[in-house]
């Protein structure tokens, strides 16, 4: 009996206990979509339309490795039906660790219904590495480079992947979802061969980029990668990795820098004013820039700067005034 | 007694590292398994097969596209191929193995070693894994097993090798399940839900030592083996309610084992409540709230009672600068203890702010403070702690099994840290201590820190 004179805090517990009995079990008939960065739920929006509520954890601006495990996402994600992540490790920082407190059984393992690891609909992944790795070579991701949302193709077979899970965990709106992705498909093929028109004056440009995220994109685009300001992945540029690049961008006459806006501008711009080549800082994710909210907007963003900018030839341009809008 | 101990985890690592699979396999009915892996070995030859098929087919492909060049992309549909996991195009075996080896539990290892001097010669050191000494200290080598044991648990296991033996930090298991009111369980020995710092590993910790206070009234984490319910209120911000209750198996000042053992009423309670707002993108608040209750050992029905508070700001924008960040951090614990002759009452809190200004540098500043009502004497305790004598010999002057506090103190510690990597640092301390019971103290330390193994979350 004596522990319990000691117990003002546990009133307080009952009482919140009593509340959250009231507010809990509303029921909405949308399916909840929460996905780790704004590309899936761009795209979970296009299949989805109205019969879905879509949130991103991240916001596209940010570098989506270095999230902030915010207890809020925890919260989110014990309401989410569905959770859509890109895998390959990308999250891994920062994802395992709210999806363990959502509570949710619906997301929680790998074999849960609504546990959607979007790598899964990929048909290839760059960068897997062959020989050994280890940490010597800076943040490998030991799966193969995970920023594959940037080759617009990918965005297909994630866009079909999405809708097979919806039309899943969602039948009476299965055809209505099947619709959506025929329109999505067709739209975005279109677009696909008209980015890829644009882009194809330029095929074999050398680019040299802030780090491995764009490789996906270069690939798409035709371009050729020539170098990294990046050391290693994950690794702060060195005066001395910065001199041997310059060195090695005029012998090999690199005309294009690029980096995530994310990504620290300022080593990439000296690199740029001593080369000549232009810099661009682009948006690499739907948010990424101020009215960019679908994944068109995204590559009509990336594909018209670096071809407004490379048409025109300058020197070390500025970045981001080129965006247009499709 | 620690050498067995140490034995026993080895033991069992090893059973972790190369039986696991297999003795959950046979347990279950082996010929099934095998015959399981038989096929799934034929079906991973297969998928290598196509794979290199594919590989052929995507270089053929290629090639072409590159010979056509000013033509329009090809849209690779699909179709073209249907892998469902990330093809691996490394060697057959070397695909198989990583298979087979993602079945065992991820493994880390984090060790702490700090060179370290101190300004006296009988040097004040409040919790376990400080720096022990002047010269270069071992503080703690950290081994963590973690894993998800079957769609319905998970199981996560710490153990701290230190140069006096090995401590099982932490061993739970989670409930990945729903259940009802959002509540989730963790079974065993976990560090508790009380305050904020008491639930961050120490290599993830700001600083080389630990706040006086924590060292004070928790000792070096409050680890009860316990029941634990925590319940997500769905309010609009992140509100979190936890219970647990315990028995208080591992020593520490403020609780015990009680001599009257065998009775409900004296295991150790503890309470919590979370809460975390966004305001804005940029900014994270959290406010904690905690309470403990258990016996203590000075007698049968002595009880100590620990209140506590919590807050933590971090301040990150995410538009400019990503890795510029800024955060405070403090905490602020209050201690009833009885005890046969007197109740005991004593207090403490520490402030922290840190600010990261570089992708790999940040400094900080902490300043600590305990006081008590009631100070006791030097080695008061020791009637009620005839089990801890012989480590309160080598602890030197320790503090670590005092239920009260002597008298005044006050530490301020500036702190400066480079991690090349996420899985190194280097960090530098000085600490300056004053109380009104003893001698000052200066104190400088040289952590260096290594994590190899498996990614670990990053705190926020």
């Amino acid at each position: 009996m004596k522990m319990f004179k000691s117990f003002p805090g546990l009133l307080f517990f009952i009482a919140a206990a009593a509340v959250m009995l009231l507010a809990g079990g509303s029921a909405e008939a949308k399916v909840r979509v929460v996905t780790s960065t704004p590309d899936f739920a761009a795209i979970a929006r296009e299949i989805g339309g109205d019969r879905v509520d879509v949130e991103s954890l991240s916001k596209g601006y940010q570098d989506p490795h270095f999230v902030d495990a915010k207890p809020i996402y925890i919260t989110r994600l014990n309401r989410a039906d569905i959770l859509v992540y890109n895998g390959l490790d990308l999250e891994i920082g920062w994802l395992p660790i709210l999806v363990t407190g959502a509570r949710n059984s619906d997301i929680a393992t790998l074999n849960s219904p609504g546990n959607v690891d979007a790598s899964r609909f990929l048909t290839f992944v760059l960068d897997v590495p062959t020989g050994p790795v280890d940490r010597s070579m800076g943040d490998v991701h030991p799966r193969g480079n995970p920023h594959y949302m940037l080759d617009p193709r990918n965005g297909l077979l994630v866009a079909k992947g999405i809708t097979e899970k919806l039309s899943g965990i969602d039948p009476e709106n299965a055809a209505y979802y099947e619709e959506n992705y025929r329109n999505f498909e067709k739209l975005l093929e279109t677009r696909i061969s008209e980015w890829s028109k644009e882009l194809a004056p330029y095929k074999g440009t050398k680019v040299v980029s802030y780090h491995k995220n764009l490789d996906y994109f270069t690939r798409w685009a035709g371009f050729v990668d020539a170098g990294y300001v990046e050391p290693k992945p994950g690794i702060p540029p060195t005066p001395s990795h910065v001199a041997a690049l310059i060195k090695k961008m005029e012998a090999e006459d690199v005309k294009l820098v690029l980096a995530s806006n994310f990504y620290p501008q300022k080593t990439p711009r000296i690199i740029s004013e001593k080369t000549g080549a232009v810099f661009l800082s682009i948006p690499t994710s739907v948010g990424g820039e101020e009215g960019i909210n679908t994944y068109f907007d995204l590559f009509d963003a990336i594909v018209g700067q670096i071809t407004s900018a490379l048409g025109s030839g300058s020197g070390a341009a500025g970045s981001g005034s080129s965006m247009r809008n499709g | 007694m620690s050498v067995g101990r140490i034995v026993a985890v080895l033991v069992i690592s090893l059973i972790a590292c190369h039986a696991w699979p297999h003795t959950e396999a046979f347990a279950q009915g082996g010929e099934d398994i095998q015959k399981e892996l038989g096929e799934l070995k034929q079906m991973m030859e297969k998928m290598q097969k196509r794979i290199d098929d594919l590989e052929e087919k995507n270089r053929a492909l290629e090639a072409e596209v590159e010979s056509r060049e000013s033509e329009e992309e090809v849209v690779v549909k699909e179709e073209t191929v249907t892998v469902p996991a990330s093809p691996s195009p490394g060697e057959p075996q070397g695909f198989l193995s990583k298979v087979v080896q993602s079945l065992n539990p991820e493994i880390s290892v984090v060790a702490m070693i700090t060179p370290t001097w101190y300004s006296l010669n009988d040097p004040v050191v409040f919790a376990h894994n400080d720096p022990e000494n002047t010269g270069v200290n071992m503080q703690e080598v950290e081994v963590g097993f973690q894993s998800v044991v079957d769609p319905y648990f998970r199981f996560d296991s710490f153990f701290s090798f230190s140069t006096e033996g090995v401590e099982m930090e932490e061993a739970y298991g989670t409930t990945l399940f729903s259940m009802p009111l959002n509540s989730q369980l963790r079974i065993g020995r976990a560090r508790a839900k009380f305050g904020r710092i008491n639930q961050i590993h120490r290599h993830a910790q700001n600083f080389v030592t630990l706040p006086i206070v924590v060292a004070e009234f928790l000792g070096e984490h409050l680890n009860p083996t316990s029941v634990e319910a925590s319940f997500l209120v769905p309010a609009p911000w992140y509100l979190e309610l936890s219970a647990s209750g315990g028995s208080p198996d591992v020593e520490t000042p403020t609780f015990g084992r009680s001599p009257d053992a065998n009775n409900l009423g004296n295991l150790l309670y503890i309470f919590h409540v979370a809460n975390f707002f966004d305001v804005g993108e940029s900014l994270g608040v959290s406010l904690g709230a905690s309470f403990a209750t258990g016996s203590n050992e000075s007698g049968p029905d002595e009880r100590s009672s620990l209140y506590g508070v919590d807050f933590f700001a971090k301040y990150r924008p995410l538009k400019n600068n990503p890795y510029q960040e800024v955060s405070l951090q403090s905490e602020f614990m209050w201690r009833q203890a009885e005890t046969p002759e007197e109740e005991l009452e004593d207090y403490g809190f520490y402030v922290e702010g840190m600010y990261r200004f570089a992708k790999r540098w940040n400094t900080g500043l902490r300043f600590d403070f305990t006081d008590t009502r009631t100070p006791i004497e030097e080695h008061e305790d020791e009637d009620h702690d005839h089990e801890h004598e012989e480590e309160e010999d080598e602890h030197g002057h320790s503090h670590d099994d005092i239920l009260g506090l002597m008298g005044r103190a006050y530490r301020i510690s500036p702190m400066l840290t480079f991690r090349p990597t996420e899985f190194s640092s280097i960090r530098l301390q000085y600490d300056y201590l004053n109380q009104d019971y003893g001698p000052n103290q200066h104190a400088v330390f040289l952590q260096f820190q290594y994590a190899i193994g498996a990614h670990g979350a990053h705190p926020f």
